[in-house]
C-alpha cells in the first residue's frame, strides 16, 4: 500500500468512526455517577460470622445476589452493586434520598430467629431465673422498661462460660470494648479484640478494656416502641435458638384483622414442614410451662408465657403463647405472624427482607455517602465548564504556537473529544467527577502527543529535510517516545484501576481509555492529515509549520554545569517542605481518618456559633463547622461543613434534622462517613498503588532504555511525589483519595517529559560516539527542551482550567497535578539528567573520553561537543534555509539520518567531510582496523567505522519507486550492465 | 509521617552532595542510598525501630534524620575512598 493509499484509508477510517461516534453520542444516554446525579453509596465489609470460617468468593456472590434483590425491591433504576477488592461490597444506589432506609433495606442481615423467652432470659448470677418476673419482665417481657443498659448486660453476659452448642446462633466470641470506670460501652460487638478497640476514639484509648461475650450467649436489643427511636435497652439470653428464620417462607405484610385482631399492620408467613414441626413443638412446650405456672406465679396474664421473634439480634416482638387456647402448642400448618407495632412500611419492609433470606455474611458498614441531585447536578455543570475551558485553552496553546499544525491538532483534538464520549456511552462507563477529571486531562495527553511529534517534524524540516519527508521522519522517530510515556501512563492507569476506590476507579479507566484513543487521533490521524497535506500550499513553507529557522538557540545551555544550582534548589525545597511536615503534618481528610462529612444548605443566614449551640445539644460540640462561601449555585442563605468522628446514619440524620429545625433546610443535605477500617484501607491501598507503580516504571525503563536509566527515573520520582507531599504539608491542603489519585497520576507525567529527554539522550549516544556523556546530555537537553516545556505547559493548561472551574472536589484534585506536574518537569530535566549523566560518566567508556576532552581542552570539558578545528558543533550548522524557500526537494524518508545531519556526524567525530577524507585517503595509507575479536570493547569508536551508506543503492531502505524506476532497476539486474 | 519526614530531609540533603568530590562507592546514586537509608535507619534507631505517627511527628522527629543522611554519606564516601585505593594499588601491580 503506498502512502497515499495509507493515509487515503486511515482518513476514511476516523471519517467512519467519527459517524457511528456522533450517532452513538446521539442516541445512547450518558450513564452519570452518584456525585454526578446525586443518590447513596454503601461501602460494607464482609465478615464471617463469629467462628465461621472466612467468605468465599461464592458467600460475597451469593450476598451480592440477595442484596439486589432487596435493592430491585425498593425500586431503584440502575443499582450498581459490585465487590471491590477482595472483601468489600459496593453498593451504588442512583437517585435514592434516604440513606437510613437505604441502609437498612440493604445492609441488613436479616438473621431470624425465634427464643423460647422465660426459660433463656439471664438474670444477675449469670443463670437463668424464668419465674423471676425482674428478670423476665413479666407481662412487659422484651419490654424497654424491663431492659439493662448495654453496660449492665453486658458485665451478665461477662458471667456466662461458652458452650458450643448446634442451636446457638453464633459459634465465637462477640467483643465490646468498654470504659469501666465511665460505664460507657464502644460499639455493638466485634469479632476480634482489635476491631472492638478501634471503636474507641483515641483519646478514651487508655481506659479502654474489652469485654468478651463468649458462645451461647447473645446480647438483643429491647423491643422498640410503635412510636418512637431504638431503646438502648438490652436484655441477655441463653443462645438457644428454638426455631431459625430459613424454616419460615413466604413472608407478606399483612394486616391483623382475625378474631380480635387490633387491624394493625403485621407480617404473615409459613413453615417449612421441619419448622411446622419444630414451631409446634416449642409452642406446646411454652404453652405446657404456662399452664404449669398457674399457682406458682399469679394467676392472669402473669402466667402466659412468651417467645422472642429477634432479626439481627434486635427483638421485633415477644407475644404470649396462651395455653388455654393452645394447650397441645399452635399448628404450623396456617404460619404465623409478627406483629411489633409496624407502620404498613415498616412491616413490607421486614417481609421483603425476609424473603430475600438472611445474608450469607455479616457485613459492616464501612463508608456511606450520600449526594443531593442538586449538589449532583452542579458537579456535573462545574466539571463540564472546566473540560470546555481546559479544550479551548489546549486549543489556543496549539494554534498560537504550532499554526498550521496546531490546526490539525486541534481538530484532531475535536476527533477524541467525540470518540471518547461516544466510548463511555457505548462500553458504558460510568462517569464520575473524578472520570471527568481523567477525560479533561487526556486532553493533555493528546496534545503532548502532538508536541512531541510536531517538534521533531519541525525539526527535522530545519535540519534540510523536505516538507513531506520531514513529516514522515518525525512521526516515524517522534512514535517510540510517546509510546513509551503512553504506555507508562496507562500501566499506572491499570494500577490505579485495581487498587483504588470506586470514585478515583472511574478517574483512572477515563484516563487509561483516553490515552488509548489519543494514541489513535493524535498520531495516526494527524499522520494521515499531514500526508495527505504534504503537497499543499497551505504547509508549502516551513513557516506555516513554525519550522522557520530560530534566531540562535535560546535554550542552548549547560545543564550540566548548572545542575549544581538547580539540585540546591531542589534541596532547599525539600528540606522546607520537610520541616513543614515535621512541624504542622498532614492534614488528611476523613478518606484516611475516618469520620463523618455533613453538608448542609440553611435557609438562615447563620454563624458557625448558632450551628455549634445546636450541634451541642446532640453531643457534637466538638464537630469541626466550617461556613462555605462563594457558591453561586446554593439554595440556601448559609452554607456549612460540618466534619465530626464517624457517625452513624440515624445521628447523621439527627444531626441534620436538628440543624434543619433550628434553621430551615434549603436543600437535601449531603454527607459522607468513613469508617476506620475502610480509612485504612485506602491508605493501605494508596501505599501498594505507589510502590507497585514506581516498580512497574522502573522495570519497563530498564527494559526500554537499559537498567542505569531507571535509576534516575526513580530518584525524580520520588522527588516529585515528596515535593507533592511536602507542598500539602507547607500549605496545609487536605490529602484525600483523589490526591492520591493525583500522585499517581503525577508519576506518569513525570515520566513522560523524562522519556522525552532520555530518549534523546539513547538517540544521541551512537551518534555522538566521541562525545563525553555530559555533552550527549546537554546536547540533548538543548533540542528537546522546548518540547518538553510545551507538553508541560500543555498539561497544566486543562490543570488550570480544573483548579479554577473544576468545583470544590476537583481543585483539590488539581492542585496536587499542577505541583506535580511542575515538579515533574523540573525534576526530568534538572534531576534525572544530571544524575544520569554522573552515573554514566563512571563508566571506563565515557571515564576515558572525559580524561581525553580535558586533556585537549586545557583541562575543561566544554559544554558542547567540539569539532576538529576546535570549534562548537552546531547541531543545526548549514541547515538553514532561505527564507520563503519551499522545500520540496525529494529525500528519502527512510534514511536514518539526512546528509546534512550525517555531515555533522562526521564532525563530532573530528573526522573530515567525505569528499576530503577521499582526498586524504589518497597520500595517506589507510589504517588497517583492527579484527572485531581483539578490540577494546570499551573503546571509542573510530571515524573508520562511521560510513554514509549509499542513499539510494540500498534497496531495502529505499522508498518505494514508481514503477518505472523499478522495471529500469529490475532491467539492469536482468542485464548486468551498470548504467 | 516520620518515616516520610525522615526520607525528605535524606534527599534534600542527598541534594547538596554534589558539591562534594564523587567520590562516593556507585557515585551519585551511593550518595543517595548512603542519605536516604542513613537518614530513616538513624531515625528508627532512635525510637526504638517503631515509626513515629502523624501525632507523634514533630520538627524535631524531621531533623533527626539529619545526622543519619550525614553518616549514610560518610559511609558511602569511606566505602569509595577505600575501592579508589584498592583500585590504585590493583593498577600499581599490574603496572610492576
Amino acid at each position: 500500500m503506498s502512502d497515499r493509499q495509507r493515509n487515503l484509508f486511515v482518513l476514511l477510517l476516523v471519517a467512519g468512526l467519527l459517524l457511528a461516534s456522533a450517532v452513538a453520542v446521539a442516541t445512547k444516554p450518558t450513564k452519570l455517577g452518584l456525585d454526578l446525579q446525586g443518590g447513596v453509596e454503601l461501602v460494607y465489609q464482609v465478615k464471617p460470622r463469629a467462628g465461621q470460617p472466612a467468605p468465599t468468593p461464592e458467600t460475597i456472590q451469593r450476598t451480592i445476589d440477595v442484596m439486589r434483590e432487596r435493592v430491585d425491591q425498593l425500586g431503584v433504576a440502575e443499582p450498581e452493586i459490585q465487590q471491590a477488592g477482595g472483601d468489600q461490597i459496593n453498593v451504588a444506589l442512583p437517585d435514592v434520598s434516604n440513606l437510613q432506609q437505604a441502609i437498612k433495606q440493604v445492609g441488613t442481615v436479616a438473621q431470624l430467629a425465634f427464643y423460647d423467652w422465660e426459660p433463656t432470659v439471664i438474670g444477675p448470677d449469670g443463670q437463668p431465673d424464668p419465674e423471676n418476673a425482674a428478670v423476665t419482665g413479666g407481662p412487659s417481657a422484651g419490654d424497654a422498661s424491663a431492659g439493662l443498659t448495654l453496660y449492665d448486660a453486658l458485665l451478665r453476659a461477662e458471667k456466662r462460660p461458652a458452650k458450643v452448642e448446634p442451636d446457638n446462633s453464633r459459634d465465637g466470641n462477640l467483643y465490646f470494648a468498654v470504659d469501666r470506670d465511665a460505664k460507657k460501652v464502644y460499639g455493638l460487638g466485634e469479632e476480634t479484640e482489635a476491631e472492638a478497640l478501634q471503636n474507641v476514639p483515641a483519646a478514651k484509648k487508655a481506659g479502654a478494656s474489652v469485654i468478651t461475650v463468649k458462645p451461647d450467649t447473645v446480647i438483643l436489643r429491647a423491643q422498640k416502641p410503635a412510636d418512637g427511636p431504638k431503646p438502648d435497652r438490652w436484655f441477655v439470653l441463653k443462645d438457644d435458638v428454638a426455631l431459625a428464620g430459613k424454616e419460615i417462607k413466604d413472608p407478606e405484610q399483612n394486616f391483623d384483622q382475625g378474631t380480635g385482631g387490633s387491624g394493625q399492620p403485621i407480617v404473615t408467613f409459613s413453615f417449612s414442614d421441619q419448622g411446622r414441626r419444630t414451631w409446634e413443638s416449642v409452642t406446646k412446650a411454652i404453652a405446657q410451662r404456662g399452664q404449669e405456672s398457674v399457682g406458682i406465679l399469679q394467676s392472669g396474664d402473669q402466667t402466659l408465657q412468651h417467645f422472642a421473634i429477634v432479626l439481627d439480634n434486635e427483638l421485633v416482638s415477644s407475644p404470649t403463647i396462651d395455653y388455654r387456647q393452645y394447650p397441645e402448642g399452635i399448628d404450623g400448618r396456617n404460619g404465623s405472624q409478627i406483629e411489633g407495632g409496624f407502620t404498613i412500611g415498616t412491616a413490607q419492609e421486614l417481609a421483603n427482607i425476609l424473603k430475600t433470606g438472611a445474608l450469607p455474611v455479616q457485613l459492616e458498614l464501612i463508608s456511606s455517602s450520600q449526594v443531593s441531585a442538586t449538589l449532583g447536578r452542579q458537579a456535573l455543570n462545574q466539571g463540564l465548564v472546566a473540560g470546555v475551558a481546559g479544550f479551548i485553552v489546549v486549543a489556543l496553546f496549539l494554534l498560537i504556537f504550532y499554526r498550521v499544525l496546531g490546526v490539525i491538532a486541534v481538530a484532531a483534538l475535536a476527533v477524541y473529544g467525540v470518540y471518547f464520549f461516544a466510548l463511555i456511552k457505548s462500553i458504558p462507563v460510568v462517569l464520575t467527577l473524578p472520570g471527568i477529571a481523567g477525560l479533561i486531562l487526556t486532553l493533555g495527553v493528546a496534545a503532548d502527543a502532538n508536541i512531541v511529534i510536531f517538534e521533531r517534524v519541525k525539526e527535522e524540516i530545519r535540519g534540510g529535510r523536505s516538507i513531506a519527508s520531514g513529516i514522515a521522519t518525525g512521526y516515524k522517530k517522534g512514535l517510540s517516545a510517546i509510546i513509551d510515556a503512553n504506555v507508562v501512563i496507562v500501566m499506572v492507569a491499570f494500577i490505579l484501576f485495581t487498587l483504588a476506590t470506586a470514585g478515583v476507579q472511574g478517574f483512572a479507566l477515563t484516563l487509561g481509555l483516553g490515552v488509548i484513543v489519543s494514541l489513535f487521533t493524535a498520531v495516526l490521524a494527524t499522520q494521515a492529515i499531514l500526508g495527505a497535506m504534504s503537497k499543499s500550499r497551505f504547509i508549502s513553507n516551513p513557516s506555516a509549520l513554525g519550522a522557520e529557522k530560530p534566531k540562535g538557540n535560546r535554550f542552548r545551555l549547560d545543564y550540566m554545569g548548572y545542575s549544581k544550582w538547580f539540585f540546591s534548589a531542589s534541596g532547599v525545597i525539600l528540606l522546607v517542605c520537610a520541616l513543614a511536615l515535621g512541624s504542622k503534618g498532614i492534614n488528611f481528610g476523613i478518606d484516611f481518618e475516618s469520620g463523618t462529612r455533613i453538608n448542609v444548605e440553611l435557609k438562615q443566614n447563620v454563624d458557625e456559633n448558632k450551628v455549634r449551640g445546636v450541634l451541642r445539644g446532640e453531643g457534637l460540640a466538638d464537630a469541626k463547622i466550617q461556613k462555605v462561601t462563594g457558591n453561586k449555585d446554593a439554595k440556601g442563605a448559609s452554607q456549612f461543613q460540618i466534619s465530626t468522628d464517624n457517625l452513624r446514619p440515624l445521628e447523621v440524620s439527627r444531626v441534620t434534622d436538628a440543624l434543619a429545625e433550628a434553621f430551615g433546610s434549603a436543600n437535601t443535605p449531603s454527607s459522607t462517613s468513613i469508617g476506620p477500617t475502610f480509612g485504612q484501607t485506602v491508605a493501605n491501598s494508596a501505599v501498594i498503588a505507589i510502590l507497585a507503580s514506581l516498580f512497574v516504571i522502573s522495570a519497563y525503563i530498564a527494559l526500554r532504555f537499559e537498567p542505569k536509566y531507571a535509576v534516575p527515573v526513580l530518584i525524580a520520582l520520588t522527588h516529585d511525589i515528596l515535593i507533592t507531599a511536602g507542598v500539602y504539608a507547607l500549605v496545609g491542603q487536605e490529602v484525600t483519595t483523589a490526591t492520591v489519585a493525583a500522585l499517581l497520576t503525577i508519576l506518569g507525567y513525570s515520566l513522560y517529559d523524562t522519556i522525552i529527554v532520555f530518549d534523546r539522550i539513547r538517540e544521541n549516544v551512537p551518534r555522538m560516539p566521541r562525545a563525553a556523556f555530559s555533552q550527549i546530555v546537554n546536547r540533548s537537553m538543548s533540542e528537546v527542551i522546548v518540547r518538553s516545556l510545551a507538553t508541560t505547559f500543555s498539561t497544566a493548561l486543562p490543570v488550570l482550567a480544573l483548579l479554577l472551574f473544576g468545583g470544590e472536589t476537583l481543585q483539590a484534585f488539581a492542585f496536587a497535578l499542577l505541583v506535580g506536574t511542575l515538579s515533574g518537569t523540573y525534576s526530568s530535566i534538572f534531576i534525572a539528567g544530571p544524575v544520569l549523566t554522573l552515573w554514566k560518566e563512571r563508566e571506563t567508556v565515557y571515564r576515558r573520553r572525559h580524561v581525553r576532552i580535558a586533556a585537549e581542552n586545557g583541562g575543561v570539558v566544554p559544554a558542547f561537543a567540539t569539532g576538529a578545528a576546535n570549534e562548537q558543533i552546531d547541531p543545526d550548522a548549514k541547515r538553514k534555509l532561505r527564507k520563503g524557500q519551499r522545500v520540496t526537494a525529494p529525500d528519502d524518508p527512510e534514511a536514518g539520518v539526512s546528509r546534512e545531519e550525517f555531515e555533522e556526524l562526521v564532525r563530532d567525530l573530528h573526522i573530515d567531510p567525505v569528499p576530503q577524507r577521499t582526498a586524504a585517503a589518497k597520500s595517506k595509507p589507510k589504517p588497517k582496523p583492527k579484527p572485531a575479536s581483539v578490540r577494546d570493547e570499551s573503546a571509542d569508536a573510530m571515524p573508520e567505522d562511521v560510513v554514509m551508506p549509499p542513499a539510494r543503492d540500498d534497496s531495502a531502505a529505499a522508498p518505494k519507486r514508481s514503477k518505472r524506476s523499478s522495471a529500469a532497476a529490475k532491467r539492469r539486474g536482468k542485464h548486468g550492465r551498470p548504467r | 509521617m516520620g518515616l516520610l519526614a525522615w526520607t525528605m530531609i535524606g534527599l534534600a540533603l542527598w541534594h547538596f552532595t554534589v558539591f562534594l568530590p564523587d567520590r562516593c562507592w556507585s557515585g551519585i546514586i551511593g550518595a543517595f542510598l548512603g542519605c536516604n537509608f542513613g537518614a530513616i535507619l538513624f531515625g528508627l534507631a532512635i525510637h526504638g525501630f517503631a515509626v513515629p505517627g502523624q501525632n507523634d511527628t514533630d520538627l524535631i522527629t524531621a531533623l533527626e534524620g539529619v545526622p543519619g543522611a550525614m553518616i549514610g554519606y560518610g559511609l558511602m564516601y569511606w566505602l569509595g575512598v577505600r575501592q579508589e585505593a584498592r583500585a590504585g594499588e590493583e593498577d600499581e601491580l599490574l603496572a610492576t
